[in-house]
């Protein structure tokens, strides 16, 4: 079976399509970072609370909303209402997001849970172990090491391999390279935002596998590229890069199919855990196939033109 | 390459037994029925087991993960001798700046000093004289303070009766605490927060000790179910049963009462120790103490769990209690045992009353010169009591208990008046500072603050398990399927590889005792994805050159050749990658990186190697004219 024959197509001629595509993605998603006032966080990285609890059967989140305006816990008056109310996977379950406080009662997180369960008493299991699913509770200091961790991390991770990269190949290629993981982390970054989705931590976990992902991509071209350069010389550095495409075009379609197959399957049954993870990991298999033809190649030829 | 395959035959078999070697123990735990866990655990022997099997983070099973900090400014706060306005000022902007900042503490607290030209030995003169020595004693103090939190979590640890808890130091200030599992997280947080408790115990003398063994012996003996109940607890315990089953004589020496008849050795069958003697058959002699073999540590404490023992020992007014810690007998010794003793029921002392502990050299002139000791001051009411009882029990021996675990049991040599003691009898300086740690660990002088804390569920754990190993298995599944009906017989051998890929990183997570996270299950999707795509690579290749006209021995050779450096080239870059994020990275980031690191360098292994093998076992012996590729 062959998937893909023989090809011929001249990607670097819709390299200004593809560029004005990216910079309209790169756009909007910076438009609704902006707007958003920057990449929205989980509470892994601001701060905070989040309780998710499990009732027998489905409820209402408007009703939640209005019977939790007023909690008492120890005294201290709560307003819940205005916090971050919403089901967590199916209708049945629900996660309350409470940002750090300054004054928090003892065991808080359980008396949030405790006026979460008041309003459908009928409906809380009975084991209390099947009532909470998950809390989580980050004090701001940490959420503020974490990201800056996060982010030193990934731009180590970038030098080095610009640092391998420049002395495999070439330094444009390197440069090639990094334009493109740029470019798929910026785009996935602006998915999110434009979808409301968080970043949390398992989300950087998946922009990591972007990354890797994405590399990989470029560097099979790549390889192509610098084994034509010799086999093809006097012919411009175009028709070398749209030669090696199509070489490994084939190759490119069918490992991108398969991982796209593995991520989707993820996402549609790995439940809610996973689901941002793997929406990220949908997201960035899509870009990272496309980056590596319609960036990374483009880029190394920018930098050719002008080096000579 | 036409050279001999038999060598890698040998590499491949023995790499590939090797990883059904070092899964072997997890496919084991994984298919043990509660029971049976429950039984090797009574045997001792489910922890070497549970060492061996590849653990699941918390995300995935559920449990309880928690970072305690220790509030260093407060700690600052409480050594100062005097406070006033100015010193408090500052320390309140240290913290505000080391907390916006991210930085350490006491550096910032130094900096803003000097800047503001406070002299700090008007209220740290205990300290030091000058700026520098007194910041390095409060470092010092921080340091030991977190060093005096984790001593007190490790004892008490063991009190949620949780398998594996874990419990580390994070950078300088910080502990966390992994607790799988828990049930009940208000419990394990109560219990985490609040101040251990420090008390001195009076240890009874060998004769009233050997009464009430005997007493218990009486009062358990003859109960069949017991004794094969016990029996099964300890299997270990009748294959070297000369060693570990004494009589009540025989673990102090002859110097006492006359043996119990009924536990010496003579009743041949060891299965009748514990019918006639199911107390002291547990125990064991070691030097100076009773011992407690670990393996029977379970059963041990099941049988203090019975009516008989608790009403016994409730008339006796005694109590048994265990050392922290098991210890070899002998140096390089397998057999650890924990020292037994049997203690009055109220203690003398308790906590609070340390005034002051300090591990040092014994002084010049006393009987201790150059021997590790340990000093320890009272606070005046500590000190008369202390005075009286150590004036009534001359000659007795004084249990330093805290958190009802005994830490020492020193002999009191003579009356001590006014509360200053000194310990002796330490192996080394190091294990005098422990013990000083203790005595001191009564009063914390920091706070500890949580700082971030996780539950997952049972049911949610239960949940991720099952919805992610479930679409990992179908997303596998359907990339086999894929490659075996685009590549064919190829995509069999590739197939194959892959298979052996997973196996062998999960081969490798356990025998590196890693934890298996979400983030590295990601990891490890990547890895499929990298380990397919390899073959992807070299399969392509190799239609290529069959395109090309070569014969399929020619394009096997030519298309691994071409396709390895791109693979060794995109897998180096994964690689450093991982690296970096494994040296950077905290937690989660870690996670991943460490499975994507051996992932990848197994594909290489997998998808190269044996691959490469396979085929060229496939066209060494016969000629062929079509590739099933």
């Amino acid at each position: 079976m062959r998937i893909v024959k023989d090809t011929h197509i001249d990607f670097m001629s819709r390299t200004f399509i593809a560029a004005c595509f990216s910079a309209l993605l790169i756009i909007v998603g910076a438009v609704s970072l902006i707007t958003n006032g920057g990449p929205k966080l989980s509470i892994d990285f601001k701060g905070g609370t989040l309780v998710a609890v499990n009732f027998t059967d489905k409820v209402d989140i408007n009703e939640i909303r209005s019977s939790i305006s007023n909690v008492s816990i120890e005294g201290q008056k709560f307003d819940f209402s205005k916090e971050e109310i919403k089901h967590f996977g199916d209708e049945t379950n629900v996660a309350i997001r409470i940002a750090s406080l300054d004054n928090e009662p003892p065991r808080f997180a359980n008396r949030v849970a405790e006026s979460l369960a008041a309003v459908y008493p009928d409906l809380v299991p009975s084991e209390q172990n099947e009532f909470i699913l998950s809390i989580d509770k980050v004090g701001p200091k940490v959420g503020a090491e974490l990201s800056s961790d996060a982010i030193l991390a990934i731009l180590y991770a970038l030098g080095f391999i610009l640092i391998y990269i420049s002395i495999r190949f070439e330094f444009k290629y390197a440069v090639g390279a990094i334009a493109a993981l740029t470019h798929d982390v910026l785009i996935t970054l602006g998915v999110f935002s434009v979808l409301g989705y968080e970043i949390s931590l398992a989300v950087i976990a998946a922009f990591l596998t972007i990354v890797g992902y994405s590399l990989n991509d470029t560097i099979v071209i790549f390889d192509r590229v610098r084994e034509n350069v010799k086999t093809l010389k006097g012919a411009t550095i175009e028709s070398v890069i749209n030669q090696s495409i199509n070489d490994s075009l084939s190759r490119t379609i069918i490992t991108s199919l398969t991982t796209f197959l593995v991520v989707l399957i993820l996402f549609l049954v790995g439940g809610e855990v996973i689901h941002a993870f793997s929406f990220a990991m949908i997201v960035g298999v899509i870009i990272g196939t496309y980056s590596s033809i319609f960036v990374a190649s483009p880029v190394v030829i920018k930098m050719d033109k002008a080096d000579s | 390459m036409q050279k001999s395959l038999t060598p890698r035959y040998l590499i491949i078999g023995l790499i590939l037994i090797w990883a059904v070697y070092a899964l072997l123990p997890t496919w084991e735990y994984e298919n043990m029925s509660e029971e049976k866990k429950e039984e090797l655990r009574t045997l001792g022997e489910l922890e070497k087991t549970e060492s061996r099997i590849i653990r699941q983070g918390l995300d995935l099973k559920g449990g309880m993960y928690i970072v305690l900090e220790a509030d260093i400014p407060l700690l600052v706060t409480n050594l100062a001798s005097t406070k006033d306005a100015r010193l408090e000022k500052l320390i309140d902007s240290a913290r505000e700046q080391s907390l916006s900042e991210n930085q350490d503490f006491i550096s910032v607290f130094e900096q803003q000093v000097k800047t503001d030209g406070l002299k700090l030995s008007r209220y740290y003169h205990e300290y030091g004289a000058s700026l520098d020595e007194i910041i390095t004693s409060l470092n010092g103090e921080a340091d030991d303070a977190i060093n005096r939190v984790l001593e007190i979590l490790q004892n008490r640890v063991d009190q949620f009766g949780v398998s594996e808890p874990t419990i580390q130091k994070q950078g300088k200030h910080r502990i966390v605490v992994e607790l799988a599992g828990i049930q009940d997280s208000e419990r394990a947080r109560a219990l985490l927060q609040s101040t251990a408790l420090l008390e001195f115990y009076l240890v009874k003398n060998v004769a009233v000790t050997n009464e009430v063994i005997s007493q218990l012996d009486n009062a358990l003996k003859g109960d069949v179910d017991l004794a094969s109940s016990i029996k099964q607890d300890t299997k270990e315990l009748e294959e070297k049963e000369d060693k570990s089953s004494t009589t009540v004589s025989e673990l102090f020496g002859d110097q006492e009462e006359a043996p119990l008849d009924q536990s010496t050795k003579d009743e041949g069958s060891s299965d009748d120790i514990f019918l006639e003697a199911p107390f002291s058959g547990l125990l064991s002699a070691i030097p100076g103490d009773m011992g407690i073999d670990e393996k029977n540590l379970y059963a041990f404490r099941k049988l203090l769990k019975r009516d008989e023992v608790r009403s016994a020992l409730e008339n006796a007014n005694g109590q048994f209690l265990l050392s922290q810690q098991a210890e070899p007998v002998a140096p390089n010794s397998p057999e650890k045992y924990y020292r037994l003793y049997y203690l009055e029921k109220k203690p003398e002392l308790t906590g609070g009353i340390v005034e002051e502990a300090r591990a040092d050299l014994g002084s010049l002139g006393g009987g201790s010169a150059g021997q590790p000791v340990v000093s320890l001051s009272m606070n005046s009411e500590g000190s008369r009591t202390w005075s009286r009882v150590t004036g009534a029990n001359v000659g007795e021996r004084i249990a330093i208990v805290l958190d009802q675990k005994v830490h020492m049991a020193p002999s009191i040599r003579e009356k001590i008046p006014g509360g200053r003691t000194q310990i002796e009898g330490f192996a080394d300086l190091n294990e005098a500072k422990d013990l000083a740690i203790i005595l001191r660990a009564g009063a914390l002088p920091a706070p500890v603050n949580i700082i971030e804390e996780r539950i997952v569920g049972p049911s949610l754990g239960a949940d991720s398990i099952s919805q992610g190993t479930q679409a990992v298995l179908i997303g596998l599944v359907s990339v086999l399927i894929f490659m075996l009906v685009y590549y064919k017989l190829a995509g069999t051998v590739a197939d194959f590889a892959l298979v052996w890929n997973i196996l062998l990183v999960l081969a490798v997570l356990a025998s590196l005792q890693a934890t298996l996270t979400l983030p590295g299950i990601a990891g490890l999707i990547l890895t499929v994805g990298m380990s397919i795509d390899a073959n992807v690579i070299i399969f392509e290749r190799i239609r290529e050159e069959l395109r090309k006209g070569k014969t399929p021995k020619a394009a096997i050779d030519s298309g691994y050749d071409r396709a390895l450096t791109t693979i060794i080239d995109a897998n180096v870059t994964t690689l450093i990658a991982s690296l970096v994020l494994y040296q950077f990275g905290t937690g989660p980031i870690k996670g991943f990186a460490t499975v994507l690191f051996w992932g990848i360098l197994i594909s290489m292994f997998t998808a190269v190697f044996i691959t490469r093998t396979i085929f060229n076992a496939y066209v060494s012996n016969r000629t062929l004219t079509k590739l099933s590729i």
